[in-house]
């Protein structure tokens, strides 16, 4: 996070595209021009932003693989992702039978 | 599309934002590539402005333009860039994105109507820019004692004890908040605390637990404040972002009338 000995007026890295959104949708002077739009929820917007532009190998790249880091989607140890593991223990525990896989 | 000269009969004006006259316009491309971006000069204020295609930019198509995704990051990321470069040369007041208005006078009206508005919001953030910090938090307690209970009470339990843990969490998570803000501000001309972002959009694993804006003259004191909070503070890692235009910092109401 050292910040030091560089121009502080100068950012050193492309911003993250959510803090340039949170920004520059939510913030500035609104000035009553001819046009006016609704912009739609921020938090909706960044989310489908990086869905739409970012293949996966491009949001890595960018540094955006939040999708990695989810228990739910990410495979465990075993291959299994949390949500499997705790669906085959529902299973088992009220008797059914589990699929195997 | 991106080919075709802007026909003149269907030009808006598209104003970044407002620096002192006398400023040089910023050598960033500008939103609609085609046109360049200029200083238009009226009085003691200048408007960052270029020409956009109003098939691109009027009312009745922007709703489906900001619903493409990859429209909408180009042409933010330009809005940025212009004020970033704005603001490397001294001070800027940035506007909202897609502010378009259909013609040059309306534009220069304006921007003399409320010039000593925007000279006094020039002059309050003139030295100073805008910085973000975010702090995040390693994510505690998956949550997986209940779904891993053997019987009904063990799992009634483990939930009562999950919950109580969590609502533990979010003070202690408020407490570094307010803590991490105070600290910051006194080393800031001003603060102010945004709203957090979820995983989602934040792009972290770890759990944002904080996110502020500060109006800073003083860098190196601000950073100074950075580590020894980043030091106090246990269990949080601080990132910080910008320099930025002040978006945060400028009065919002101004160009209402």
């Amino acid at each position: 996070m050292s910040s030091r000995d560089l121009d502080p007026y100068r950012p050193q890295h492309p911003a993250q595209l959510a803090d340039v959104l949170e920004r520059v949708l939510d913030k500035g002077i609104v000035i009553a021009g001819d046009i006016k739009i609704d912009l739609l929820d921020i938090e909706l917007l960044t989310v489908r932003i990086r869905l739409l532009i970012a293949s996966a190998d491009k949001a890595k790249e960018m540094g955006i693989d939040w999708w990695q880091g989810d228990p739910f989607l990410r495979a465990g140890q075993n291959g299994d992702s949390q949500l499997e593991e705790r669906l085959r223990k529902l299973e088992e525990k009220a008797g059914l039978p589990t699929e195997e896989r | 599309m991106a080919a075709l000269p802007l026909r003149e009969d269907d030009v808006g004006w598209y104003l970044y934002g407002v620096v002192a006259n006398g400023a040089d316009a910023p050598s960033a491309a500008p939103v609609d590539p085609r046109s360049e971006v200029v200083l238009l000069v009226e009085g003691p204020v200048g408007g960052i402005a270029s020409r956009v295609s109003l098939e691109e930019f009027d009312e009745a198509v922007l709703p489906e333009r900001l619903a493409d995704a990859e429209w909408l990051e180009q042409k933010i990321r330009a809005h940025e860039q212009v004020l970033e470069e704005a603001l490397a040369r001294g001070a800027v007041v940035p506007c909202r994105f897609c502010t378009v208005y259909r013609d040059e006078e309306e534009l220069r009206r304006f921007l003399a109507g409320r010039a000593d508005a925007l000279a006094a919001a020039l002059a309050r953030v003139e030295g100073r820019v805008e910085l973000g910090v975010k702090a995040f938090a390693a994510r505690a307690g998956r949550g997986g004692e209940a779904a891993q209970a053997q019987s009904g009470r063990a799992y009634l339990e483990a939930r009562r004890r999950e919950q109580q843990e969590r609502e533990e969490l979010a003070r202690s998570r408020a407490d570094v908040a307010a803590r991490l803000h105070e600290r910051l501000l006194a080393e800031a001309h001003d603060g102010v605390l945004l709203d957090l972002q979820s995983r989602d959009v934040s792009g972290r694993d770890a759990e944002m637990v904080f996110n502020g804006a500060y109006l800073v003259a003083d860098r190196g004191r601000f950073d100074e404040a950075l580590t020894a909070a980043e030091r106090d503070v246990d269990g949080v890692e601080l990132e910080l972002t910008g320099p930025w235009p002040p978006y945060n910092f400028v009065p919002e109401e101004l160009g209402r009338t």
